[in-house]
């Protein structure tokens, strides 16, 4: 089964002061100084992938594992994490354009990918970026391609050569499905799919294979239907009162005769004793 | 502009999606210029009543089908809709909303947008702001093919209760005879636990990182529940298995909106924050004087939040 997860690389938003989130005319916010790191759902959809070629040998299913971002060198570092995880194929499509708001065009880059690069049998994805929040790429692959579609995937697991049994998260419980491939999986809030670490023996032995790069000049981008035209930080703030003390019980005492003693809310929701 | 609200009667949360496309309807389509109908997908024909009982609009098309299963009802509203009469569809927050305004829009050969706060309308365009950059930046896009397909995002607009109308205009639709996916050989519904309400909570408890693993997570509920307080956590802790995945507050889980907010070693992520944003006092515990969470906060504590918890719950049990 040729399994392909799609990633993008991000950087860490949570590392940005107040001050660094400024907007300039081109609506470009400078994050060049922070570190990339994986899309959270990519790496979720990463190590789910990871975790199957692991079960394939008891399941009897042979599994190949391919990886593939839309990215400049900045990815490099991640693409030999990859290899040395022993995807067989890891691929980056060379590309340097502004690609946060098209999800059209990355999808119908995936599509011919998949049509006539190298024929895929599952092609997993993170439901979202952390920049973009388009949340449309995935499925307007499927659309593309004419596959089925699960989103909110939160587990997955091999059955035979054609199918799958894949747990996703609906509005009021979780759904398994037992399906046939081919088929588009978005990975949302799965736990514990923490990408891991790669041996020190496994970096040396695999870490250096070449990755395949392709060029963007070689696939046709489709025009997305909406454009952005602004951007505006949004700015959080209260009146930050703080309550000082010498130890934590004065510093509880001071918040509860201040703020919590005469809520009626507490004194009607506490238990009874 | 002639707008579609779509309200998927076959999910357990329809009344905060009945509720949400009233808000947003009176926030942003109530001008007389604009003239619009609901499409409600409903299941079971004892909840067919209860699901008519919540339509923001007039007129009602009232769809039948077997599930919800997204094939099925993008199936159903090709078979009932004439996409090119309609500007715009609004389908309700959530992921199944996203999906389908996507999907639609990608069939109608129209444009979509996921997650919508607002929107203005015109007669060439429709300009559609959303959260991007992990919710701390507000995008306008411009969407000018028609018809837009734009899904809400929670907490889009003040829920607006539903007051039952005394005249709706109904068209019924029975498409229960629609065949499910085909590459779909099985499925099984399994519930989640449920929790107590935290949409409507008015004493909330949320843990952050800060807890920093599963027996402080626990620690801090036990501590919530001996206050009478409901307990969230943001998404990393729900991540690391510290606690269930719907106890998560903020843009993945639960948006609320309580009188009192205690954020206990939370750095205040935007995309947590939305969750609690519309709490009337948020009171913040954390170790971090630069943690986001404290100019967001109405009452800071430097402190470790456990030791500030610990003794909190007993001067309020005493």
């Amino acid at each position: 089964m040729n399994i392909l997860v799609c990633f993008t690389t991000v950087p860490d938003l949570e590392l940005l002061n107040d001050d660094d989130w400024v907007i300039d005319k081109n609506l470009q916010i400078d994050t060049s100084f922070l570190k990339p790191t994986l899309n959270s759902y990519d790496e979720s959809a990463l190590e789910i992938a990871l975790t199957l070629s692991d079960a394939s040998e008891s399941v009897k299913v042979p599994v190949e594992l391919n990886a593939l971002t839309i990215a400049g060198t900045g990815a490099t570092t991640i693409l030999k994490t990859l290899n040395s995880l022993r995807f067989n194929r890891v691929v980056r499509i060379d590309s340097h354009a502004d690609l946060r708001f098209r999800p059209a065009a990355i999808a119908s880059i995936l599509t011919q990918y998949v049509l006539e690069h190298a024929p895929q049998d599952v092609l997993l994805l993170g439901k979202q970026t952390s920049i973009g929040e388009n949340a449309k790429t995935h499925l307007l692959v499927a659309e593309m391609l004419g596959w089925l579609c699960i989103t909110q995937v939160v587990g997955i697991e091999l059955v035979d050569m054609k199918h799958l049994m894949v747990t996703s998260q609906v509005d009021d419980g979780q759904l398994r499905q037992r399906i046939q491939t081919p088929c588009v999986l978005s990975i949302g809030d799965s736990p514990n799919t923490f990408m891991r670490v790669p041996t020190l023996k496994d970096r040396m032995r695999y870490g250096k294979r070449p990755v395949e790069i392709l060029s963007t000049s070689g696939f046709q981008l489709s025009d997305e239907t909406e454009e952005l035209i602004e951007l505006e930080v949004i700015r959080h703030e209260r009146a930050g009162i703080l309550i000082e003390g010498r130890s934590p019980e004065e510093k509880a005492r001071k918040l509860y005769e201040a703020y919590l003693k005469r809520s009626v809310l507490l004194k009607e929701r506490l238990p009874e004793h | 502009m002639i707008f579609k609200g779509i309200l998927i009667g076959c999910s357990s949360n329809i009344v905060l999606q009945a509720k949400e496309l009233n808000g947003f309807i009176r926030g942003h389509l109530s001008s007389g210029d604009n003239v619009g109908s609901t499409i409600v997908f409903y299941s079971k024909i004892e909840e067919k009543n209860q699901v008519l009982g919540l339509v923001p609009t007039e007129f009602v098309k009232l769809v039948r089908v077997t599930r919800y299963q997204p094939e099925n009802i993008l199936q159903a509203l090709q078979a009932v809709e004439n996409a090119e009469k309609t500007h715009l569809y609004i389908f309700p927050s959530g992921n199944a909303g996203s999906e389908l305004a996507v999907r639609w829009s990608c069939r109608m050969k129209g444009s979509c947008l996921a997650h919508v706060k607002q929107i203005e309308c015109s007669e060439t365009q429709l300009i559609a702001r959303k959260k991007v950059y992990a919710n701390n930046v507000l995008g306008s896009f411009k969407l000018t093919k028609k018809p837009y397909c734009i899904s809400l995002t929670k907490g889009c607009a003040d829920s607006q209760a539903i007051t039952k109308r005394d005249k709706l205009t109904i068209t019924e639709y029975d498409l229960t005879d629609l065949q499910n996916d085909p590459f779909i050989k099985q499925s099984k519904w399994i519930p989640t636990e449920t929790t107590r309400d935290l949409e409507t909570t008015t004493f909330l408890v949320v843990g952050g990182r800060g807890m920093r693993n599963k027996e402080n997570t626990e620690s801090l509920k036990k501590m919530a529940d001996a206050m009478g307080a409901d307990f969230g956590v943001s998404r990393p802790v729900a991540m690391n298995a510290w606690a269930s995945m719907n106890r998560i507050i903020g843009v993945s889980g639960t948006m609320t909106k309580p009188e009192v907010c205690i954020a206990a070693g939370v750095s205040g992520a935007a995309a947590n924050y939305a969750g609690i944003e519309k709490s009337k006092t948020i009171i913040a515990i954390n170790t971090d004087i630069h943690a986001p969470i404290i100019k967001a906060s109405d009452v800071v504590i430097i402190d470790d939040y456990k030791a500030v918890m610990e003794e909190l719950v007993k001067i309020v049990l005493n």
